[in-house]
């Protein structure tokens, strides 16, 4: 026979304030080793009267008030491993790079998307002038009629603050849209990289055209081959979204879904570093005559030379791959 | 007392083997905590702006002369503050933006574990589709026709977010206030734990109702809980809200 549920919460209540104000603390963070042990002690007695609870008082404020202190608690418990500088470190030393070999079709499949838009764009404006008119944006065609680079007034034209962040957001943009958009069935991403690439090659077609070739690459040769990996890398990772939600093989598709998600939000924010780096060249080296049309392209060259190198080679020693298996299958082990 | 459907909740077993069960946050929570914090971060950039003007009168000029370098930090900076905001707190909150914690909600796993970097990562990232075309409407209907009322981000995560209620034990320890009129309440049958509630929630909200229903909401419950009464008895416990919520606190505290 059950006890009076009045009775039960009195005698019991001592216990679940205590549970209630080491979790307050463990939030803080200030716990002993003693507390934690008696942390867990009272969480193991409060999932005793839960179960009891769930018998005898089934939707009573008692048990509603037992239900959620286990959950706090259960959380506390159940803790993710906390995120440390070292993880960070072997993040982009190891795994970033690895989890890119790995989804490598991806981002091929990516990049080829982003140079089928840019050899339509180019070959639309090429060969019909008059398309320019639809694929190149108004205040671009301007100012290649009167035979100015656009970028020359980046940083003068009032009000330049609007332009030179929305010339470094806009990126940013793209890259975070490539990605997330991958949850619309991969066709954000393929539209995003189709679109981004008909918009370089209409833009480069045209300069070509009214002969201005050397001020778009004066402008596009210093931050360009590492922008471009990376747009085509966060779309590869939208891809995978895209491709789990289509064809999630043996997994439900909810399941699929996140396996795939977290191994392309590692591609995205792999890139991120790199993303800001290559913000500042475009933000400050790129634009103007500071620096000659040399200078820029070989920076842009080395610096995408470099991005790949890394990408294609980083964590690839054995020393490496057999120190990550271990860690690795331990910790999926704990986090089922 | 008890509702009319089964509020949406994720359930959790846990490796002590007892069933959680979380109350899943609505749409109504969600927009709220997202209003909190939007105006946060809004507020930061006025107040931010304001400071600046004070500092230097001419803002405009001021960011015109600094150098491209400066300016694109500038721009990527208040960039990424408006992204990692969420992510930062997630990860550091214990799954809580301060607009989560104004409305007791918090983003956890599907398994009920609190969330890691990645996760929060994907689902913060995600805004960007939920956002469109504007004001989050595809992540409002997605929440509409989602059985755990997630938007996408959420579902690509792999995360819910949950409520937490303010729930008070008070009213099942409140000593009775005066001596029971009717002593003998203590022989009848215990009560079962719906009836316990029942009689504690209406103790506990009796002072603040009107007379009239107070009084009418008493008698119902004596009905309920004092089947066993002679009529005599009956007339002497409804005879003043007092007695009759002296005997309904007897009653629930009639320890078998």
């Amino acid at each position: 026979m059950a006890t009076p549920l009045p009775t039960f919460v009195t005698r019991r209540r001592p216990d679940w304030d205590a549970l209630q104000s080491l979790l307050t603390r463990q939030r803080a963070g200030r716990l002993s080793l003693a507390e934690l042990r008696t942390l867990d002690t009272l969480y193991r007695r409060a999932a005793a009267d839960l179960a009891q609870a769930q018998t005898f008082y089934p939707g009573t404020d008692a048990h509603r008030f037992l239900n959620q202190l286990c959950a706090q608690a259960y959380g506390a418990i159940y803790q993710p491993p906390r995120e440390r500088w070292a993880s960070t470190r072997d993040f982009f030393r190891r795994d970033f790079p690895a989890t890119l070999r790995r989804e490598a079709r991806f981002v091929g499949v990516s990049a080829g998307l982003l140079v089928l838009g840019l050899l339509l764009g180019a070959l639309v404006v090429t060969l019909e002038p008059r398309g320019a008119e639809l694929l190149v944006p108004e205040g671009v065609r301007r100012y290649v009629a009167q035979g100015r680079m656009w970028t020359d007034d980046l940083l003068s034209v009032a009000p330049p603050n609007a332009v030179a962040s929305g010339i470094a957001t806009n990126n940013l943009t793209v890259t975070l849209f490539a990605f997330a958009s991958g949850i619309l069935l991969g066709v954000g991403p393929i539209f995003t990289l189709v679109n981004n690439g008909v918009l370089i090659g209409a833009v480069g077609a045209l300069c070509f055209r009214e002969g201005m070739m050397t001020g778009f690459l004066d402008f596009i040769a210093a931050h360009g081959p590492v922008e471009l990996s990376i747009i085509v890398i966060a779309g590869g990772a939208g891809l995978m979204v895209g491709q789990a939600l289509i064809d999630p093989g043996e997994l439900p598709r909810a399941q699929a879904l996140q396996a795939r998600g977290r191994e392309a939000v590692k591609l995205v924010v792999g890139c991120a570093p790199f993303l800001a780096g290559i913000g500042f060249v475009e933000g400050f080296i790129s634009p103007g005559h500071l620096f000659p049309t040399w200078a820029k392209v070989g920076l842009g060259l080395s610096l995408g030379v470099l991005f790949w190198f890394y990408l294609l080679r980083a964590g690839r020693t054995d020393a490496g791959v057999a120190r990550v298996d271990v860690p690795d299958a331990m910790a999926s082990s704990r986090l089922r | 007392m008890t509702p009319s459907a089964p509020a949406p909740h994720v359930d959790v077993a846990t490796p002590e083997r007892v069933a959680l069960s979380l109350p899943v946050a609505g749409i109504g929570y969600r927009c709220l905590a997202w209003l909190v914090d939007a105006n946060l971060l809004f507020f930061f950039w006025v107040a931010l702006y304001f400071v600046i003007t004070l500092l230097v009168s001419d803002v405009l000029g001021a960011f015109q002369a600094l150098s491209g370098l400066t300016q694109t930090l500038l721009a990527v900076g208040l960039f990424a503050t408006q992204w990692m905001y969420w992510t930062l707190a997630e990860v550091f909150f214990h799954g809580q933006t301060p607009g989560k914690r104004v409305m007791h909600i918090r983003v956890v796993r599907e398994d009920g574990s609190p969330v890691g970097f990645f996760e929060s990562a994907v689902r913060n990232l995600c805004r960007a589709v939920d956002f469109l075309p504007v004001l989050y409407a595809t992540g409002c209907i997605t929440m509409l026709l989602d059985s755990r009322h997630r938007r996408l981000g959420d579902m690509l995560a792999g995360t819910v977010l949950v409520r937490e209620e303010a729930i008070d034990l008070d009213k099942y320890t409140q000593a009775p206030a005066v001596d029971a009129p009717a002593a003998d309440a203590g022989v009848q049958r215990p009560l079962n734990a719906e009836d316990v509630e029942l009689v504690l929630t209406f103790l506990s909200r009796a002072p603040g109702l009107e007379p009239e229903v107070r009084r009418r909401l008493g008698t119902r419950l004596v009905d309920r809980v004092g089947a066993s009464l002679t009529d005599e008895e009956r007339t002497r416990v409804l005879q003043s809200p007092e007695a009759t919520e002296a005997f309904l606190r007897t009653r629930a505290k009639a320890v078998h």
